[in-house]
């Protein structure tokens, strides 16, 4: 089923090549900063304690979230249109979140103590304990739906049950990590009840676009290597439904805002008007990286073509990513305690060092995929949702 | 066991920062990593424009907020030690949540680009496991109270001097610099006041002089809707922080 898949051949090998060369750089260049000069070789500092490498966490971390959350729709909810996309979700997932925490750990003062530490204190009280908590359940509830769907167990009892397990440890951790922020009554900006709902659809949003560039970088950029349910999901029910989680997205993001500028509390309102939309990247990462990809999901004539599809996915990784960074510092840049101590909101741009770790995710992403492309199937599903799109594919070819 | 408190006038204080660097010589802290910092403010127009200054230590809070959110208990609230909250070195993974929860941006992660240059760290670099070692150094360490000079990658903060305080006789009410036997137990942003406008003292005590300032001399705890519960209060006028304001743009 997989011979249409291009990076099982040269193709792949050479993207094998490129990212591990670029992970190992990035990786290298890394290291090499942040023993010379410790995390001064970042630009975050005592005002602006998180900075960039956070915000690239955050990114992979609900990208993860939102591809675990895809994947439930066949196997929790019983949309099985989603079938040939359920295993490359597992597995993205997965490697996402592993390169998310790999940035993470170099962001950390002390990465090797919190092994220990963290379960020796069962500080329950702390959200960011139960991040651990529910990402290392999520990662193993990952790792053993995708050991069921390798086995072609697609709809045994315990592979449902695996899936509902999965579904819920998503949650549980994406809701988690918004509460992180979203319970910091010190930080208006961020401090919001309905945050996780927030995070919901950002994470499936990034995780859409995750889905539909890989899928389409395993076929070559061409659905004619692709399988017909899988041609068929790309051409129905996906991009509809990338277009509604486009549009709560900037709902979410307008209702923010609004409530934001509208304000008297200067910790929101000037990140809103100061910050935010005095940003020009901001404004571009609003306008074409979320509402420009949401107009297109709209047309019916553009939302089903491949070219429109890998474009709505490219520019909403950069819009989404761009989000995160802003909502990141955004939180911040009001400075805490200070009045008028300080002369302006504070500035954070990321370090080189900063940059290199955001590239070695990225590098690791992209290498860790291409060997699973190349070692396992990502495309497989089960038979029944092969005939069926065999059998609908034909009855359409018919009909024309 | 005392329940340590500060009250700091700001009708006396003058603003000479004597405290902060009477902090940073006690507790070698480096440039910018300033524990006890006086802020200053301008407030309103001419002609009703004002300049006003506050000192700020750490609030050793009743209910904080960076003790709740520790993923690792390494910040604590230490009751056998007079309430104060310290950060424990040996358990700090420094992913900084303390920072972000502490309302009174009173944490410093001092693993960070230098205030000033040169960077200190470079012309006294670090041994036995500090992140600097200048050649005179306060010999008081103890890492699990995060007193002494840090490792890297971990969150430091005031500790009310407790390798100063934690030697006082059982049960002294206050530490006032003003009675010799006492003053070596005083901390150092106290005795250092030149307009005595730092008091230190028990907070459980019905007798101290902390107690009655704070009663007789409305003493109030600032951004006290945070529920945090400050162990430092603040008398006179100007008890408050100006919201910010951005810079005017052109």
């Amino acid at each position: 089923m997989n011979q249409e898949n291009i990076i099982k051949g040269p193709a792949g090998l050479g993207l094998l090549a490129l990212s591990a060369i670029v992970l190992l750089a990035s990786f290298g260049y890394a290291i090499t900063s942040l023993s010379s000069q410790g995390h001064a070789a970042f630009n975050a500092t005592s005002t602006v304690p998180w900075g960039q490498p956070i915000a690239t966490y955050l990114y992979f971390a609900l990208a993860s979230s939102g591809l675990g959350l895809i994947a439930s729709l066949p196997l929790v909810f019983g949309f099985r249109k989603f079938y040939p996309v359920v295993k490359r979700c597992i597995f993205l997932a997965f490697i996402i979140l592993i390169s998310g925490m790999a940035v993470l750990a170099l962001e950390l003062g002390n990465v090797f103590r919190m092994l220990w530490v963290i379960p020796l204190n069962l500080q329950i009280q702390s959200a960011m304990f139960w991040m651990g908590v529910f990402y290392l359940v999520d990662l193993v509830f990952l790792l053993w739906k995708f050991q069921k769907m390798d086995a072609g167990e697609w709809d045994s009892k315990t592979s449902k049950q695996v899936g509902i397990g999965s579904f819920l440890a998503v949650l549980l951790a994406s809701g988690n990590l918004a509460l992180i922020f979203g319970m910091m009554s010190m930080r208006p900006f961020w401090f919001d009840g309905l945050l996780p709902i927030y995070f919901y659809l950002t994470a499936v949003a990034s995780g859409l676009a995750a889905l539909v560039f890989f899928t389409y970088l395993a076929h070559g950029f061409s659905r004619d290597n692709m399988s017909a349910p899988l041609r068929n999901l790309l051409e129905g029910a996906l991009p509809k439904f990338f277009g509604a989680v486009l549009g709560g997205t900037l709902l979410f993001i307008a209702v923010r805002a609004i409530t934001g500028m509208y304000s008297n509390n200067p910790e929101i309102h000037l990140v809103w008007s100061e910050y935010l939309f005095a940003s020009p990247v901001y404004q571009a990462s609003l306008w074409l990286g979320i509402l420009l990809p949401f107009v297109l999901m709209l047309m019916s004539s553009l939302r089903t073509l491949a070219g429109t599809q890998v474009l709505v996915a490219i520019l909403v990784f950069g819009g989404l990513f761009a989000e995160r960074f802003f909502f990141v510092v955004g939180g911040q840049v009001i400075p805490l305690f200070k009045g008028t101590w300080e002369w302006d909101i504070l500035s954070y741009t990321p370090s080189a060092t900063e940059w290199s770790l955001t590239v070695m995710g990225s590098a690791m992403l992209f290498t860790l995929w291409v060997l699973g492309e190349r070692l396992l199937n990502l495309s497989a599903m089960p038979p029944e949702t092969v005939m069926r799109g065999n059998a609908d594919e034909a009855a359409a070819t018919a009909h024309s | 066991m005392a329940k340590w408190g500060m009250v700091i006038d700001l009708d006396k204080c003058t603003g000479c920062q004597a405290c902060t660097t009477a902090c940073a010589m006690e507790n070698n802290t480096l440039p910018g990593e300033s524990w006890q910092d006086v802020l200053f403010y301008h407030q309103g127009k001419y002609p009703s424009a004002q300049m006003k200054w506050l000192p700020r230590p750490c609030m050793q809070c009743e209910n904080p907020s960076c003790v709740h959110v520790c993923p690792t208990r390494a910040t604590y609230k230490d009751m056998d030690a007079g309430g104060i909250v310290f950060v424990d070195w040996n358990k700090c993974i420094g992913c900084k949540y303390c920072m972000i929860a502490c309302p009174y941006g009173v944490r410093f992660y001092a693993d960070e680009k230098p205030l000033l240059e040169p960077d200190l760290r470079d012309i006294f670099p670090g041994s036995n496991g500090q992140l600097w070692s200048p050649p005179y150094q306060n010999p008081e360490q103890d890492w699990k109270r995060g007193i002494g000079i840090q490792p890297a990658g971990v969150v430091s903060k005031c500790t009310f001097c407790y390798h100063k305080v934690s030697k006082a006789p059982a049960g002294t009410p206050d530490l006032d610099e003003d009675i010799p036997e006492l003053k070596e137990y005083v901390p150092a942003c106290v005795r250092t006041c030149a307009p005595k406008a730092r008091f230190f003292g028990d907070l459980d005590n019905p007798e101290s002089q902390v107690n009655r300032l704070i009663g007789d001399k409305h003493g109030v705890r600032l951004k006290d809707h945070t529920g945090n519960k400050p162990q430092v209060y603040y008398l006179g006028a100007g008890a408050g922080v100006p919201a910010f304001e951005p810079k005017p743009r052109s």
